[in-house]
């Protein structure tokens, strides 16, 4: 064969193989089709299993939930269309909206949204709460069921609403049935999206499409409330691990949004006029420097306590997310900024003048006798990292011993479950950040619980910030509810369980050509819309 | 050569079980707990210990390692501990994409780095020389996330000609499927390209001086012939040695251009799982990987046959 007869057949094959492709259209200029780069690999499909902030994303698209927060925090019924509790408060009925629909096609009915509750119950912080609570729970009708609970607790929508982790999916009864330490496999919800699990690949792609039943309340979108109306045939989850090349896909137009831009590329999308860097999650992540409670030098208060005089929250940020003051905010307190119980009770203990010497002083006086500091760093997570590098400093300013451990998060997530001493593979210190939605109200903020080695990481021992829980929960009114969130914000500076780092509130970029993005916190899918 | 071939293949077998045994040892020791990495931020340990209870993870080191040896002696890798899904199906999801990219690697370098090392030797200490021996030295220099950049920037970003990222399954075109490799290609091939072309070089340098080389000339052969049919035939027993070797060199390459790529991978998989502690999907992917090193390494032997017909087994 002649070269040239070689060359022209190759162009041919090439031309005739673009044209037998529709798919590459498809892909790439379907404007039905929203492409997101979420923060990471989907690698479980358990809402309820699973308490990764990705699998709740995912959570959000696939299941409904009964109550949904709007903007301005408080439970709103969603797939429940009354809510009446009795006068002594203890028995909440919930009817269902009629037009509720699973993905298989059977209807909603009250005892899958009961079975889903049990499920829930046992794996969330708040369920927990309920089940120590709960009386009974039943279906007098397909449509209507009663939480009667022991002791009234007005906080019972919110915590069936609220989209941190672990969210109240609801699910058919056969797949809620399942034990909740075991992941489901079924991913069937009632949510306004259809997970395709035949298209999942994880670490690469998850695909969900618009679900045909799926009847948004006639109200506008507001945050989890409202009308959750889709705009998009298609939403594609496209994992990229690399930012850069997120970064360039989104500048080519091959992908829509990305979640978590670094803050280093920021400027050059600015530059572009055809992507938007905006705070979509509003509610951010609280920053935090978490001390183990259990081995010296943190097993002393005082010497907790002396570390606060060199703590500077607007260094964390910088470090973290850079001098763009719109991506952070400080000074932050116990709460969320921002959301309804922040305060500024004691606030000035880390807005005042930062004094390293009067920390100095204080550990000595609190006796500190130059015991070694390990600080667990995980070195794969930018944001992490460079909290705890500044943390580090901090301490070692202070004339601390500190000896900074860096790993990756997989270790790490095993080291600091570790209740050993340090010196036998345990740990003193490390900085983390939880989500604006969960540390907003006493009930979900686990850092702020004081049960001990019951409790999460660091085991942090308080009667009197449970007794102020308990008292949260009991709460009649949000006056009250302030009142509380104001006396643990001052408990906590005396015990210093932890020291809040600021509010970390990192871009969201996406094309201009996308519109009325849902903002307030966890990427959200219905609203947006191609312009 | 039937019976040699057969011996070898059945010399995979203690070769993969020390793998086996080496792989899952070494997951055993090392740090890390995906009952933690589960059970996430909320946790309290009760709840990871039941995590860890219901993953089986609790058991004793020669209990798991048996039962994974049982099911894998039945053909099943077991079940990602994240996604619930069979190992075999995240890798027949994965295979495609690492070896489209590595095929493509492959080919692109043996078809650039041997004419280059042949030049080379031909034109020895000239500039052409100097110039293949300069590109052979940045491309091992160059890592190849930069490579991958610099193309990606150039010819996705800039030029508009090729997309940044992705993978395009071959069944749904060639040209797509094309279109979607050759930056990545052209990135993991840089190091294979560099070192194919230093050994053909150095093999046809030695080649070129023996004796019957001169007696071609003698006898009135063209250069090409001389280069191409007399001297490369014979420096290709090394040259198929190196490509051979190299093929770790592309495994260990694909992981980095699979993530600066966004390309669905084995090697991106193996990272994921990595991180995630999920053993299931670490052991079987290496020992895929061992797997097809082993059968690389027989196909090499099995090659020196034909460009060497003295050598027998």
């Amino acid at each position: 064969m002649h070269r040239r007869s070689l060359l022209q057949g190759a162009a041919l094959a090439l031309a005739a193989s673009r044209l037998a492709a529709p798919y590459l259209a498809l892909a790439q200029g379907n404007a039905r089709t929203l492409r997101f780069v979420p923060q990471g690999n989907l690698a479980t499909l358990d809402p309820v299993w699973s308490t990764t902030t990705i699998a709740r994303n995912h959570g959000l698209l696939v299941y409904d939930t009964l109550f949904g927060l709007g903007r301005d925090f408080q439970a709103k019924p969603q797939m429940a269309q009354a809510h009446e509790v009795s006068a002594d408060g203890l028995t909440h009925t919930i009817t269902l909206r009629p037009e509720l629909y699973f993905h298989d096609g059977e209807q909603v009915r009250a005892r899958d949204c009961i079975a889903s509750i049990v499920r829930w119950s046992k794996r969330d912080v708040l369920g927990q709460r309920l089940a120590a609570l709960l009386q009974e729970m039943r279906a007098p009708a397909d449509d209507r069921l009663e939480i009667v609970l022991k002791q009234p607790w007005p906080g019972l929508p919110w915590a069936l609403g609220k989209p941190s982790a672990n969210i109240c999916a609801i699910m058919p009864e056969r797949i809620a049935a399942t034990d909740p330490f075991t992941q489901i496999t079924d991913p069937v919800g009632s949510g306004p999206f259809r997970f395709r699990r035949a298209e999942w690949v994880p670490g690469s792609l998850a695909a969900y499409e618009r679900h045909v039943h799926y009847v948004p309340r006639d109200e506008p979108a507001d945050f989890l409330a409202g009308g959750k109306a889709v705009n998009f045939d298609r939403i594609e989850w496209r994992v990229m691990p690399d930012p850069a090349t997120a970064a360039a896909a989104l500048q080519a137009n091959e992908v829509d949004w990305w979640e978590t831009p670094l803050a280093d590329l920021l400027p050059v999308l600015r530059r572009s006029d055809e992507i938007a860097v905006e705070v979509v999650n509003t509610a951010g992540a609280l920053g935090m420097l978490r001390f183990n409670h259990l081995h010296p030098p943190f097993d002393n208060p005082a010497i907790r306590r002396a570390v606060l005089p060199v703590i500077d929250q607007r260094a964390f940020m910088q470090a973290a997310l850079g001098e763009d003051q719109a991506l952070w905010t400080v000074p932050a307190g116990v709460f969320t900024p921002g959301t309804p119980l922040a305060n500024e009770a004691g606030l000035e203990v880390l807005t005042g003048p930062r004094d390293p010497e009067a920390a100095k002083r204080a550990l000595a006086a609190a006796g500190y006798r130059n015991q070694k500091v390990v600080i667990l760093a995980p070195s794969d997570f930018p944001t992490l990292n460079a909290l705890t590098e500044v943390a580090a400093d901090a301490l070692r300013r202070i004339g601390m011993n500190v000896d900074l451990q860096a790993m990756d998060w997989g270790t790490l997530v095993q080291r600091r479950a570790k209740k050993e001493p340090p010196e036998q593979g345990g740990w003193n210190a490390f900085c983390t950040t939880w989500e604006g939605l969960d540390v907003a109200v006493p009930g979900s903020h686990q850092p702020l619980r004081g049960n001990g080695p019951e409790g999460w990481i660091g085991w942090a021992t308080s009667p009197k910030r449970e007794a102020l829980r308990e008292a949260w929960f009991a709460a009649p009114d949000q006056a009250a509810e302030k009142r509380i969130a104001e006396e643990m914000q001052m408990l906590v500076w005396e015990e210093a369980p932890f020291i809040p780092l600021g509010l970390l509130r990192p871009p969201q970029a996406y094309r201009s050509s996308l519109t009325d993005l849902v903002t307030g916190g966890p990427p959200l899918f219905w609203g947006v819309k191609r312009g | 050569m039937f019976a040699y071939v057969v011996r070898r293949i059945l010399a995979t077998i203690p070769v993969m079980a020390i793998v086996a045994l080496f792989v899952f040892s070494l997951l055993y020791i090392a740090p890390g707990d995906p009952a933690a990495v589960i059970a996430g931020d909320q946790a309290t340990p009760q709840d990871v210990e039941r995590i860890r209870a219901s993953l089986g993870l609790d058991r004793p080191f020669l209990v798991r390692f048996g039962e994974w040896v049982f099911r894998i002696l039945q053909g099943d890798l077991g079940v990602s501990i994240f996604t619930n899904l069979p190992v075999t199906t995240m890798i027949q999801q994965r295979l495609e994409p690492t070896f489209s990219l590595m095929i493509l690697t492959l080919c692109l370098a043996v078809t650039i780095a041997v004419p280059m090392g042949v030049v080379a030797a031909w034109k020895q200490g000239t500039l052409i020389d100097r110039a293949v021996m300069g590109f052979a030295v940045m491309g091992f220099s160059v890592p190849v996330f930069v490579v991958g950049y610099l193309l990606a920037y150039v010819f996705a970003l800039e030029l508009d000609w090729l997309p940044v990222q992705g993978y395009t399954a071959f069944s749904n075109g060639l040209w797509p499927w094309l279109e979607n490799l050759i930056l990545p290609a052209i990135a993991l091939g840089g190091v294979y390209i560099a070192l194919i072309a230093r050994i053909t070089r150095a093999t046809m340098l030695e080649v070129l001086q023996q004796d019957y080389i001169r007696t071609a000339r003698a006898k009135g052969a063209g250069q090409r012939s001389i280069l191409f049919l007399h001297a490369l035939k014979n420096a290709a027993v090394p040259i198929v040695t190196v490509i051979g070797i190299g093929v770790a060199l592309l495994i260990g390459g694909a992981v980095v251009t699979e993530s600066v790529f966004a390309i669905p991978g084995l090697g991106r998989l193996t990272v994921d799982a990595i991180l995630r502690r999920d053993y299931p999907v670490i052991q079987g992917v290496i020992l895929l990987f061992s797997f097809i090193y082993v059968i690389v390494n027989l196909a090499i032997d099995l090659m020196y046959t034909l460009f060497d017909p003295r050598i027998r087994y």
